[in-house]
């Protein structure tokens, strides 16, 4: 559980980025040390011009331990002694200030001469004295004569020495702060430089991944995608896949169940309309025997049935199909006037033989549709079929364009007796019904105006 | 002797039934219950009737098959499969798809259309109202005047297209797309051009065609 923890984690996107806070935190110290280190070594290598500044004693401390024995070494000395000793002093230090006080307060010795050094000490003056020299420049050094408190009495001795003639115990001390800002810049770039690679790689993954979802084969799935990476995207990169194994699977029943649909169709079609031809074949059989006249009515009524029938087979089959969705429209952009004329042309002679008046006056420019070219037939050949079944009293058949709701429209008018009329081979409507779904299908509509005048259908694009 | 049909039906009273009826009409029917023997069968046939549901091999196989051998012999599907897809399987290699019940004069005449197209009845020349069409020799006399109508190609080509589609309304974009093998282009009028001229050669009165009738928006016929 633990491993696995470890593991997970190791390969976890999120470790991964905190990994790179972490580190960018840990430089902070350094933003520190390797300025101050790296101007250390530069002002080593690189003396810096210390013309002006000629004289450069000892650290600061180092100065005062010099100081504290120099005083404690004075412990019992004479006046004289302490002058000689300060003197001596003074030679080592020449830019030091330096006096000494006696045990009554008097200022003995004060080199150079210093106008706020007061000739006696009172307590308030040793008291102001040693505020205003504490942690400023110069750099003040107070030690009793004798040193410590047993030998105390005997006075005190001063050195002043101004800080900038000190040596640095603080190397970075004088060291330009824009030396941290280009440290600190730097730093910050670095950071930026390793997120933004840090997130590039993972948008390049994330990137790929969405052109596979989007750029489908040709069957509309997409490809599964190559796991490099177990992390967060690589996780999602396998759920990815694991979906388009599914889809692949769901898409291949899918077409097993539209092919078994489609043969059980095909095979019912079959066997419903063999024995309809072989009743057929025995009609035009017994049409060519010497009949009475009222068999050769009920012959053509019985023909006239299984035409029908047939016709309902196959609507009822071809409705079944498209209504499951095991039926896709392969829509194409096709001149639909073409097609109509077609059509007609394939009816007219039915038209000549009914004795029908045809009105054909469709536009010579093409009238371009997306549709699926079969289909579009197919409700054609239904409205057709419909003037010839229906509105055969009519006598007349038109087929124009009009303006319709703004679209050019394919009008197919008759001048029967429209559709309230009993006609004696209106069915359950099976053919309206796949008309009405196909037309909705391609984003046609279909409309019908019917009065005893005769039947108008239109046949246009919705908006 | 009549023109040898291969038919192909397994059922045997639709078979019997629809054999006759062609005898009757004149052709000499070769009526197998399954594609066994076809291809044999089919070298001596001049077009072939295919159902599509047969025992063993079914009838896409065959006429396949059949056209694959003879690439001239004109093939059609009589089924009781009526859905496109089979039709559009069917028309990839057949030259017709007739769906049953289907009428005996409707067969015939498809038969007719197939038989003519593919040249089988070139050897007797068509009789058209003054004009008599040899196919076979690309000739066509004026019975009238005894003279031969000279035409030039393209004219010749609409009106052989016209005959192979006799009594069938072809628009105009189909014959422009048969004859030039081009996609019509919107307004050409070259094609009403060529007809006009050959209206002028093969019709009595080209002002009142009797031959080429043009059918008010839809396109042009040759009735016979």
């Amino acid at each position: 559980m633990k491993n696995w923890f470890i593991f997970r984690f190791g390969r976890s996107l999120l470790s991964r980025y905190l990994l790179i806070v972490i580190v960018a935190l840990l430089m902070v110290p350094i933003i520190i040390t390797v300025p101050v280190s790296t101007y250390g070594l530069v002002t080593k290598v690189v003396p810096i011009d210390n013309s002006s500044q000629p004289t450069i004693y000892e650290r600061g401390n180092v100065i005062e331990a010099k100081w504290h024995q120099q005083a404690l070494r004075l412990d019992g000395a004479s006046e004289q002694d302490i002058n000689l000793e300060i003197h001596h002093l003074k030679g080592e230090y020449p830019e030091a200030t330096m006096f000494w006080v006696d045990s009554q307060g008097y200022t003995r010795l004060e080199m150079p001469q210093q106008q706020q050094i007061p000739v006696l000490w009172t307590v308030l003056d040793a008291i102001t004295f040693m505020k205003s020299s504490i942690a400023s420049d110069p750099f003040t050094v107070v030690s009793f004569i004798g040193g410590g408190k047993v030998n105390a009495g005997q006075g005190f001795m001063t050195v002043q020495i101004p800080r900038d003639l000190l040596e640095d115990g603080e190397p970075y001390r004088g060291m330009p702060n824009s030396y941290y800002v280009i440290f600190g810049f730097i730093l910050f770039i670095m950071f930026i430089v390793v997120s933004w690679l840090f997130f590039a790689r993972f948008r390049k993954r994330l990137l790929r991944l969405q052109s596979s979802m989007t750029l489908p084969e040709g069957d509309g799935i997409p490809e599964p995608v190559i796991v490099n990476r177990h992390d967060e995207i690589g996780q999602l990169e396998d759920a990815f896949n694991h979906m388009v194994v599914q889809l692949r699977e769901s898409m291949h029943r899918e077409r097993e169940e539209e092919d078994l649909r489609k043969q059980l169709i095909a095979h019912l079609s079959h066997d419903l309309r063999t024995p309809l031809t072989v009743i057929r074949s025995h009609i035009y059989s017994l049409q060519k025997e010497r009949l009475s006249a009222h068999g050769v009515e009920s012959l053509q009524l019985i023909d006239a049935k299984i035409h029908d029938l047939s016709g309902l087979i196959d609507n009822l089959l071809s409705y079944n199909l498209l209504t499951s969705g095991r039926y896709t429209l392969m829509t194409e952009k096709h001149d639909v006037l073409r097609l109509v004329r077609e059509s007609a042309a394939a009816w007219y002679p039915l038209w000549e033989k009914e004795g029908f008046e045809v009105d054909v006056n469709i536009q010579e420019e093409p009238l371009v549709w997306n549709v699926d070219e079969g289909w579009f037939r197919r409700i054609v050949d239904n409205i057709f079929q419909n003037v010839v079944r229906h509105a055969r009293s009519g006598e007349y058949i038109g087929v124009y364009n009009e303006i319709r709701q703004g679209e050019v429209a394919i009008v197919i008018a008759d001048h029967g007796e429209g559709m309230s009329y009993p006609s004696d081979t209106k069915g359950v409507g099976i053919g309206l019904a796949i008309v009405e779904f196909l037309t909705s299908e391609m984003g046609l509509k279909l409309e019908t105006i019917s009065s005893s005048e005769g039947t108008r259908v239109y046949l246009y694009r919705l908006k | 002797m009549g023109v040898q049909i291969l038919y192909i039906e397994d059922d045997r009273d639709i078979g019997k039934w629809a054999s006759q009826d062609l005898m009757e009409r004149g052709y000499e029917v070769v009526w197998l219950m399954n594609g066994d023997g076809a291809i044999e069968k089919a070298e001596s046939c001049r077009l072939v009737i295919l159902d599509v549901m047969l025992p063993g091999l079914d009838g896409f196989t065959i006429g396949q098959r059949l056209k694959k051998k003879y690439p001239g012999l004109p093939i059609l599907m009589l089924s009781a499969r009526t859905s496109i897809d089979d039709k559009l399987q069917g028309l990839e290699f057949a030259d017709d798809y007739v769906t049953k019940p289907f009428h005996p004069d409707e067969l015939a005449a498809r038969i007719e259309v197939l038989l003519r197209r593919s040249g089988a009845h070139s050897a007797e020349p068509i009789e058209l109202k003054h004009l008599k069409i040899f196919e076979k020799e690309n000739r066509i006399v004026n019975c009238e005047t005894g003279e031969e109508v000279v035409l030039t190609g393209k004219q010749f080509q609409i009106f052989t297209y016209l005959l192979q589609h006799v009594n069938h309304i072809l628009t105009k974009e189909q014959i422009y797309e048969a004859v030039w093998g081009d996609s019509y282009i919107d307004g050409d009028k070259s094609l009403m051009v060529h007809i006009r001229y050959l209206r002028e050669k093969i019709e009595r009165d080209p002002a009142n065609p009797e031959i080429i009738e043009t059918v008010r928006g839809l396109g042009y016929r040759v009735r016979l």
